[in-house]
């Protein structure tokens, strides 16, 4: 018997079509039926518009985008022979406000999506203030964000050579209150201990001092036995690299290098549906990405434990995203002690891009998981423009034979409910995927 | 308590940059207080979208996200019908940023069939062209505080006034240039050399359209901190109907002298103020603005 339902409020729809035998999910297809043409929209563009359109791919992780597309011009530069040379201080801030977008992101999820989901799936209706708690932290995450960005979303702030912005030790200042209290926020909402308690975690078991929101979803998880359930393939891939992220593959219990070129695109599997995400594999294997991802092939020690106990569970990846906003609070505290505002923001290229012609690659990891922009200028014009987003990996839609990573999450779920559960689980975004 | 007006959220081709903007509104518990919403992506709704899409409800303010394509279909019904069925019940239908208003980005996708909700770029067209209950909240995205003000002056039965193109006028009489930190670099023609600088003013070579942009993005900070100027990033006018232009980061120049001027000035009393400017050497604007010498 064959189902078909639309799952909604992940940054657009999908329409799944669950298989049921022996009332379990045998199989399900993913189909993305909104389509934008990002990709034809860029074609014939100057290059630098890409840092103005690329955002709007998508509303949630735009940052992702402009840090992806500011990576390939720089790329296209260094393979024509004119490397550009970014200070440290243009790094850290690129790499502070993209982990601020991963924190909004986040909290997002967390309160908008999971918790509310969580509930419901349980019958155990929250506040509808509780979703507003998401957008409260998220909001506070962004403020840093803007501070050197402008605004949040949609920001062009980062620019081949380095950032637009020029701060003083007054905005710094004005960061770090505004970091502090949404900390402050954290500790007394979510975790009920303190942020350095919480990242000191190493066990399951150590949950038990964990108190707030974070206790009630724990229990929540386990009472819908999340933990035994929603298994995927156990197989990892982390693209970008950051100081939060360590470029590798997870594949048979071993961390072993990745080569980005090995990442190639399938058409989907469809039976009778129109479907525009293509998907992402390596070396036609399909691996999950995200932050159980990058947290396994970076040794967290407290999500090694929980993976160690609980695999690939719909538990230990909820479990990951949640931990990995503390991971990124604190990076983000030290990237802002860190900062050397007398260092350049910008260091002009020596050519002009419209003399630049070639290929480039710029990878970032988005709050999903890599994030590929290909491009070829010629003479700073765009030929091409190609996007492979996160979800493209988590949320492929294979044949029964080579179901994507979502796909074989939902196999076996005892009702249509839990399995989108599952599903959400991997913080679907439908503008990504078909952009 | 009084019955809570009904607000629908509903997205054409979007990236839901808007829906983000809008949930760094400081004040949420009001919109929800005062605000049912019979949907909206993430904020708690009284029905589903599948719900929706079956056109039995009604709603008091349609707010439209999201470019306009008539044939683009949510949960299997098309965009057409909903926003037909929705926005004729309505009392006030809100573009929601650019693409709503005017195509913007999106636009570009298909610019035969695709439009805003009244307007494609600046020509009247759509299903709200012209109408009067239409209010566009431009911007790429727009500004949380833009939607919170025009939802609370329906709320108290206020009149919003609109300019041409439907946008209310307090908001959009402002011109990005309004407020911003290189104002004196600007009076005095003295401009950034390169980005990456928090002096002179990104007019000349980088590309800003401040002057020629109505929005009020310097006097109502974007996420109450800053701004793409104040952050050293051109305005790229996003609030204009002619959003997106090309060439973003650069000024385009007949001869070194902007091919735009700002809003409402002559070329001729802007050339000749410009020259006289340019005639001073100022050298407190020169330098840095923190001297690192003193
Ligand atoms: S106007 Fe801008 S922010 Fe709004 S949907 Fe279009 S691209 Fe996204
Ligand atoms: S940078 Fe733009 S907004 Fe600021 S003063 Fe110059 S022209 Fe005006």
């Amino acid at each position: 018997m064959i189902t078909r339902k639309w799952i909604e409020r992940i940054e657009g729809e999908a329409s799944v079509q669950f298989t049921f035998e022996q009332n379990k999910v045998s199989f399900a297809t993913i189909a993305f039926p909104h389509f934008r043409g990002m990709e034809a929209i860029l074609y014939l563009k100057p290059a630098m518009d890409a840092l103005v359109i690329t955002p709007r791919v998508c509303g949630i992780c735009g940052h992702s985008h402009l840090f992806a597309a500011v990576r390939a011009i720089e790329s296209v530069y260094a393979n024509s022979g004119f490397p550009l040379e970014i200070s440290p201080k243009a790094e850290m801030i690129r790499e502070l406000t993209l982990s601020l977008e991963l924190i909004q992101n986040h909290f997002k999820w967390l309160y908008m999506v999971i918790y509310p989901e969580l509930s419901h799936l349980l019958q155990r209706p929250i506040a509808d203030s509780c979703r507003l708690k998401g957008a409260y932290a998220a909001s506070l995450a962004t403020k840093v964000l803007a501070i050197f960005a402008g605004q949040w979303p949609h920001s062009s702030y980062m620019i081949p050579g380095g950032v637009t912005c020029d701060p003083t030790y007054v905005d710094t200042v004005r960061a770090m209150g505004i970091l502090d209290e949404l900390i402050r926020w954290f500790e007394k909402e979510l975790t009920g201990i303190s942020l350095e308690d919480y990242l000191n975690l190493s066990s399951a078991k150590d949950l038990s001092y964990v108190s707030g929101d974070m206790r009630d979803i724990d229990k929540m998880l386990r009472t819908a036995k999340m933990h035994k359930q929603g298994f995927s393939y156990d197989r990892y891939m982390v693209l970008g690299n950051h100081g939060f992220s360590n470029p590798s593959k997870y594949i048979n219990r071993r961390i072993a290098k990745v080569n980005p070129k090995l990442v190639m695109l399938e058409d989907p599997y469809t039976v009778d549906e129109k479907t525009y995400a293509k998907n992402a594999l390596y070396q036609n294997n399909a691996f999950e990405t995200g932050p159980l991802a990058r947290a396994v092939t970076n040794g967290v020690p407290f999500i090694k434990h929980l993976h160690r106990s609980f695999r690939d569970s719909t538990y230990t990846r909820i479990m990951a995203r949640s931990y990995e906003t503390a991971l990124l609070l604190e990076h983000c505290k030290t990237l802002l002690q860190s900062l050397h505002l007398d260092e350049p923001s910008f260091i002009e290229p020596n050519k002009k891009i419209t003399s630049i012609s070639g290929e480039g690659i710029g990878i970032v990891e988005a709050p999903r998981g890599p994030l590929i922009h290909k491009v070829t200028l010629n003479k700073g014009i765009i030929d091409s423009y190609t996007l492979i987003t996160p979800t493209q990996w988590n949320l492929s839609c294979g044949s029964p034979q080579t179901p994507g990573p979502a796909q074989k999450a939902m196999i076996g779920a005892d009702s249509i409910e839990t399995a989108t559960f599952t599903f959400r689980s991997f913080d679907v975004c439908s503008v990504c995927t078909t952009h | 308590m009084k019955p809570r007006l009904k607000v629908l959220w509903l997205q054409g081709v979007t990236c839901n940059g808007n829906t983000h903007s809008f949930l760094n509104y400081p004040h949420l518990l009001y919109v929800l207080e005062t605000f049912e919403f019979l949907y909206h992506s993430l904020l708690p709704s009284t029905y589903t979208l599948e719900e929706i899409s079956t056109c039995v409800h009604e709603c008091d303010i349609l707010i439209f996200e999201g470019a306009y394509d008539p044939r683009m279909e949510r949960v299997g019904t098309s965009l057409e019908t909903l926003v037909g069925h929705y926005g004729s019940h309505a009392k006030y239908v809100i573009a929601a940023g650019s693409c709503a208003s005017f195509g913007g980005m999106f636009k570009h996708s298909d610019p035969e069939h695709i439009t805003g909700l009244g307007f494609d770029e600046k020509e009247p067209k759509g299903p709200f062209a012209s109408s009067p209950k239409l209010i566009n909240l431009s911007g790429c995205p727009m500004h949380p505080e833009w939607m919170g003000y025009t939802l609370r002056m329906i709320a108290d039965n206020k009149p919003i006034a609109v300019d041409e193109l439907h946008r209310p006028k307090e908001l959009y009489s402002y011109l990005a240039h309004h407020g911003c930190t290189r104002n004196e670099y600007f009076e005095w023609k003295v401009d950034s050399d390169h980005f990456g600088t928090k002096e002179g003013c990104l007019f000349y070579k980088q590309g800003c359209r401040g002057p020629m942009t109505h929005a009020s993005c310097n006097k109502i900070l974007w996420n109450d901190v800053s701004s793409k100027t104040r952050a050293g990033s051109p305005c790229f006018g996003c609030t204009e109907p002619d959003f997106p232009r090309t060439n973003m980061f650069e000024t385009k120049t007949n001869m070194s002298i902007p091919q735009d001027v700002p809003v409402g000035i002559s070329k001729r009393s802007y050339l000749t103020m410009a020259g006289i400017a340019k005639s001073f050497h100022i050298p407190r604007l020169e330098k840095r603005l923190i001297d690192d010498n003193t």
